[in-house]
């Protein structure tokens, strides 16, 4: 059984219950207790992922260990951990019920770590399910915002048929190799040494619905609406947990069972990529509200990371972990000064709001400046070090229209990126914004510090991330 | 010891422009003044130890290491000086007669409302590029010194700059300049290809082994030394103003004076001559190219001639004289008798600029006049500079004993024994030319100093130069009377052997220095017989007759206006590529520029704004589209796959 | 007619194909409300389900019917999820007309 190696799963999930069970029973509404146990939980949570180094099956086979998925699970509780803090000044002004939450941010946690580790297409379902439905929740958590009921209902319609779709495929995999293991899919593949068409029906659509939630291209269309409705905690955890897991469950799978067919979908991953890059970067120019450009430059960003995934080596799987890590450090920082836009207590979202932040709050608009610069790949801050990482790895196996299309889109994308900063600094302002949080002020300044010094702890990062990467090629 | 001072030679004059020049405005004029005199003394005391060293001891060439420079790859250029005879009698010439100058500006640029420290920084700048020049031991360096003079000739021609016609000047000789010197730089790339080395001696060395390279050009088979030699010279022709590319010359009279007399006198014309001199074993080998050399210099000596009879400007008459002069040592260089081309260049040197800098006491003592025809019986007023001024024309015209008849009757003797139809055809155009040159100095003497004055107010207040103007004058003259007799034996008579040593090369069968003295005598004199017809031609029509030249003038109109426009050459440039240059510059900067290039980035623009608009667009709300494209997205790739199966 | 003489394996699913279809096109064919939608979802789980069952039986596996099982609660609990966001939404805007989900766009 060996149930050890999910230890961090189910610390979080009785860390979930708890918080559910107390939070319904109690009668003052502060967060402390929620926000306690979660902390607690998750310390638990990494610590365990930190400190041991087992690896190996549980749970007959539906849950693996290995290095990859201890980086990747890292990753996904610093982003809910993130957002938690981002949100609790948030939630106070909103009087959302917290406790709430909380609860189901450690869900959806749950879900994205149990989708890491899956070795199992059931318990990929089921990781995506549970990391799905909390999700579809917290977009509608607000309930007096008409937008956020919107968004609410759009994710959900379009992530049910994503979910759809991704079951049927998995039925039509099971259907052509009668295994539900990634380890006897790969046999059966490799002993026949054909491809039907039920399993190609069954390879694609399990892919459609993964790309749904990376938002790769076609399936990119909710990315703007849904992010623009939701409470922006509620949007920066979409923008990170939900999509690095299925990064990883994306990289899991190409290098896994299906990955003697990469001759067959390295080609459409290219496309995929391009087209996602370039709609990323060229839909974001002509938008004025902040958080739609946020999603528009998520969908981009992810394109980037898609790149690190089309060359198909240890490099490129590398280049894309890295690249995940300063993408959660720069968008996090973004939102978390998004969240703090408000004036005279209403939340605007308009980019022209930002005018006159230089004068305002130096502070702050410094740190704009920084995540800004980061996202449009300026170096020495950390974003540029990700897409390097990546374009050099595609250019090493001489992928050089992708790496082209990708520099000329950055250069497209400063565009917009610059155009705030110019904002912020340049343009007079009519009113000020409101005055930040503690809360808001440490994650801004914290996010921008890791950006700004990410440049000094690169080595050691793209260490582990090179042992997290060719652990994932071992495994196969 | 000697090479140390020799470095100093070299490195004074750079502290004194780098003091006059970049600390001129804070420790004031007159101090910078001093420094850069005091820079250019120490050079000339240096520069003259030097040489008494050199040949007391009978020292052989040496090169002097200084500093690092380029060092890539193969590729070792490194600040090293030559020491031989060449550079050293260059050298000291150089700088002694740039110390004279300096003194003179003091007394010439008195009356500039200016400061004058920028002058005095780039007079010593100037001296410093040449000596760089003279002293380089590789082609490299010597392009720097090229370069360096050509940068502070643009620099003092167009001192004043507030004067539109002295900066068009000054801009004119730098583009011809430049001009000559691409094909320079081809032909030092070409040495550089085929030797492997751009230093002197290796090239030397290496010069035999290259003589199997033919190129073929037009039908006609060249070896590698007459394409080299060709290109070079094309460089020389440049910088010393010979016949195509002489337009520069006149136009830089516009500068002051003292650089007149310094640059385009003494020093920065000859420089493509000592070019040639330098590079004497690879023009031995280049018979070709030497044929070519001695028409050019023959052409242009004649052509300056001509034209210099028409001017009326003083400083113009004797720029174009200088030109002349120069046909002459080019004449030298091309029937192989390098010794004598040196010789005269340093003769030269000598009475040229005594005769520019007694034009510039003229010119201050009349408050800026130069038109000649304006002039007239200064020599009451100006008695030292009318003595100091019939010696220079005397030693231009080569009348015996004065410096000019030593080093310009050597060149007739030598052409003449060169036995061959080109000698012959030169030496009558060059004996036609001393008729004229006599002619148009005395006819410059007589207008100037004697006759009536034509301009009575501007005569009244004329008055002799300052001590500071007349001082450099006197040594000048001096050595315009003394420095041929003296230099005589050394440079081309019985010690030439010993003095120049191996630092010039003559061809085994060149016996042009060897019997040099042996021309038949009516032969040997005829310069001079034309020289004093020159005088006692000038005598009649500008001091006796004074109508003559009007009614020569009139009656030959046509000549006259073809020799006045400095036979149209002027004209036909400007027609054949300045304008058709600046309507292209024109047409390219109004489409070209404006209309393609700056439209670029606009364009572009424009494209990726529509595009977001057009992705926008497509985002209308409805998640059924939202689906759909899912949809869509899903069949395309299915269908991809099963195709690409 | 050779491959619907026995029933096997093709016939269910052609069926769930068809099934899949129908759902998918309810979802963006759709003129009238959010609750039809709902229904389409639930009508894609489930041909997927019966997919797994038909491939289950195949096999002789049991895999894909214990598949079938989780599946079959994560489409209750999806349905309740999106029951109750659809309650959210009514309650500000007044109505479940699916042209009134299009207040966000570009």
């Amino acid at each position: 059984m060996n149930w050890t190696l999910a230890i961090p799963e189910i610390v979080l999930t009785i860390g979930g219950l708890i918080i559910l069970l107390v939070g319904a029973m109690q009668k003052k509404k502060n967060s402390f207790f929620s926000s306690a146990i979660f902390l607690t939980a998750i310390f638990i949570a990494a610590g365990f992922l930190t400190l041991t180094n087992v690896n190996g099956l549980a749970y007959y086979g539906l849950f693996v260990n290995d290095e990859f998925s201890r980086y990747m699970k890292l990753l996904i509780l610093i982003a809910g951990l993130l957002t938690i803090i981002l949100s609790l000044d948030f939630n106070k002004k909103n009087k959302t019920t917290y406790f709430e939450f909380i609860a189901l941010i450690t869900f959806s946690t749950v879900g994205a770590m149990i989708m890491v580790s899956s070795n199992n297409l059931m318990s990929l379902y089921l990781g995506l399910e549970l990391s799905s439905l909390s999700l579809y929740i917290l977009c509608a958590i607000d309930r007096n915002n008409l937008l956020s009921a919107e968004s609410g209902i759009k994710y959900f319609i379009l992530g049910s048929i994503a979910s759809a779709i991704l079951l049927y495929g998995i039925s039509m995999l099971y259907g052509s190799t009668g295994a539900m293991e990634y380890d006897n899919i790969h046999k059966a593949i490799v002993s026949t040494n054909y491809t039907n068409m039920e399993f190609v029906i069954g390879l694609v659509f399990v892919l459609v619905g993964i790309c749904f939630k990376i938002s790769a291209v076609p399936f990119h269309m909710w990315t703007p609406d849904v992010y623009q409705g939701a409470p922006t905690p509620v949007t920066t955890f979409l923008s990170t947990s939900p999509k690095f897991a299925a990064f990883a469950l994306f990289l899991r799978l190409m290098s896994g069972p299906f990955g003697s067919l990469s001759y067959q979908w390295q080609f459409l991953i290219e496309v995929i990529t391009l087209l996602s890059i370039v709609i990323g970067s060229v839909g974001a120019v002509s938008q004025t509200n902040i958080k739609r450009m946020m999603a528009y430059s998520s969908i981009a960003h992810m394109g980037y990371a898609m790149v690190g995934l089309a060359a198909g080596t240890t490099n490129g799987v590398l280049g894309t972990i890295i690249y995940l890590t300063t993408y959660l450090f720069m968008n996090v920082g973004t939102f978390s000064i998004i969240t703090s836009m408000t004036k005279k207590g209403k939340i605007v979202e308009n980019i022209h709001d930002l005018a006159g932040l230089g004068k305002s709050d130096p502070g702050i608009a410094v740190a704009m400046a920084i995540f800004m610069f980061s996202m449009a790949g300026v170096p020495p801050l950390a974003g540029f070090f990700g897409k390097f990482m990546v374009f050099w790895a595609v250019i090493q196996v001489h992928l050089y229209v992708l790496a082209t299309v990708g520099i000329v889109a950055s250069v497209i994308s400063a565009f917009f990126y610059l155009r705030v900063v110019k904002i912020i600094f340049m343009d007079k302002a009519s009113e000020c914004l409101d005055h930040r949080s503690l809360s808001i002020s440490f994650m801004s300044f914290g996010m921008g510090t890791l950006t700004v010094i990410f440049i000094i702890f690169m080595g050691p990062m793209v260490h582990v991330g090179k042992v997290a990467a060719q652990s994932l090629f071992n495994l196969s | 010891m000697t090479s140390s001072l020799f470095i100093t030679a070299v490195i004074s004059p750079l502290a004194g422009f780098l003091c006059a020049g970049l600390l001129g405005r804070i420790i004031g004029d007159s101090f910078a003044k001093f420094i850069s005199i005091l820079g250019m003394t120490l050079s000339m005391v240096c520069a003259c130890i030097v040489t008494w060293q050199f040949f007391a001891n009978h020292m052989d060439s040496e090169v002097v290491h200084f500093m690092e420079w380029i060092n890539a790859g193969n590729v070792h250029i490194n600040w090293n000086l030559k020491l031989d005879s060449l550079s050293v009698a260059m050298l000291t010439m150089v700088v002694s007669i740039s110390l004279l100058i300096h003194i003179y500006s003091i007394g010439y640029m008195f009356h500039d409302t200016m400061p004058t420290y920028r002058f005095f920084a780039y007079l010593s700048l100037f001296t410093f590029s040449m000596i760089a020049l003279i002293t380089s031991n590789n082609l490299v360096q010597l392009f720097f010194g090229w370069e360096g003079v050509g940068l502070c000739s643009y620099l003092l021609i167009g001192y004043w700059y507030t004067r539109p016609a002295a900066i068009t000047a000054a801009i004119k000789a730098f583009v011809i300049n430049r001009i000559a010197d691409l094909f320079f730089l081809v032909g030092i790339s070409l040495l550089f290809i085929v030797t492997g080395s751009v230093f002197y001696s290796d090239i030397f060395h290496k010069l035999p082994d290259i003589a199997s390279i033919h190129y073929y050009l037009m039908g006609f088979d060249f070896k590698i030394y007459e394409f080299i030699a060709f290109l070079l010279f094309i460089g020389a022709m440049g910088k010393s103003a010979q016949l195509f590319f002489h337009v520069w010359l006149p136009d830089a009279m516009e500068g002051p004076t003292p650089v007149s007399a310094l640059i385009h006198a003494a020093t920065m014309v000859t420089a493509g001559v000592f070019l040639m001199v330098r590079m004497s074993p690879l023009i031995e080998l280049a018979p070709y190219t030497k044929i070519f050399i001695v028409i050019i210099g023959a052409v242009t000596a004649l052509f300056a001639g001509t034209v210099a009879l028409t001017q009326s400007d003083i400083k113009k008459s004797i720029a174009y004289s200088t030109c002349s002069q120069l046909g002459y040592m080019f004449v030298a260089v091309g029937v192989g008798t390098y010794q004598i081309a040196i010789f005269h260049l340093t003769t030269h040197a000598f009475f040229k600029a005594l005769l520019f800098l007694g034009a510039g006491s003229v010119i201050v003592a009349l408050h800026d006049e130069q038109n000649m025809f304006k002039m007239g019986g200064l020599f009451k007023k100006l008695p030292i500079t009318c003595i100091l001024m019939w010696i220079g024309c005397l030693a231009l015209g080569g009348i015996f004993p004065f410096a000019g008849y030593w080093s310009k009757d050597a060149i007739f003797e030598a052409v003449w024994l060169n036995h061959s139809t080109l000698g012959y055809f030169a030496w009558g155009i060059l004996l036609f030319t001393a008729f004229l040159t006599s002619l148009y100095s005395w006819r410059m003497l007589f207008l100037v100093f004697h006759g009536k004055p034509k301009k009575q107010e501007i005569y009244d207040y004329a008055k002799e130069a300052p001590f500071s103007m007349s001082l450099p004058m006197i040594f000048l003259g001096v050595a315009s009377v003394i420095g041929g007799i003296l230099l005589f034996p050394y440079y081309i008579g019985s010690q030439q052997n010993i003095f120049w040593g191996n630092s010039l090369i003559n061809e085994t069968d060149n016996l042009h220095m060897a019997i040099v003295h042996h021309t038949p005598l009516l032969i040997a004199k005829m310069p001079l017989i034309l020289g004093i017809l020159g005088i006692i031609l000038a005598y009649l029509c500008y001091s006796v007759n004074p109508k003559i030249p009007s009614f020569l003038a009139n009656s030959l109109s046509g000549l006259y206006r073809f020799l006045l426009n400095a036979w149209y050459f002027d004209k036909f440039y400007n027609v054949i590529f300045v304008r058709p240059y600046a309507a292209l510059s024109q047409a390219l900067w109004k489409i070209g520029e404006k209309e393609i290039i700056q439209e670029i980035p606009v364009i572009l623009a424009n494209f990726t704004n529509r595009s977001a608009k057009g992705i926008s667009w497509v985002q209308n709300g409805s998640f059924a589209l939202y689906a759909f494209t899912m949809a869509i997205g899903l069949v395309v790739i299915i269908a991809a796959f099963l195709i690409y199966q | 007619m050779n491959i619907f003489d026995t029933v096997g394996v093709a016939s269910y699913i052609i069926v769930s194909g068809i099934l899949f279809t129908i759902g998918l096109f309810g979802v963006f064919a759709n003129r009238k409300n959010l609750i039809v939608i709902l229904m389409s979802i639930e009508l894609m789980l489930l041909s997927a389900n019966l997919n797994l069952i038909a491939f289950s039986s195949t096999f002789g596996n049991l895999t894909g019917q214990i598949m079938v099982m989780f599946s079959l609660t994560v489409a209750a609990a999806e349905t309740a999820i999106g029951l109750a966001i659809i309650m959210v939404f009514y309650r500000n805007r007044r109505s479940v007309e699916v042209q009134d989900t299009m207040v966000m766009k570009g």
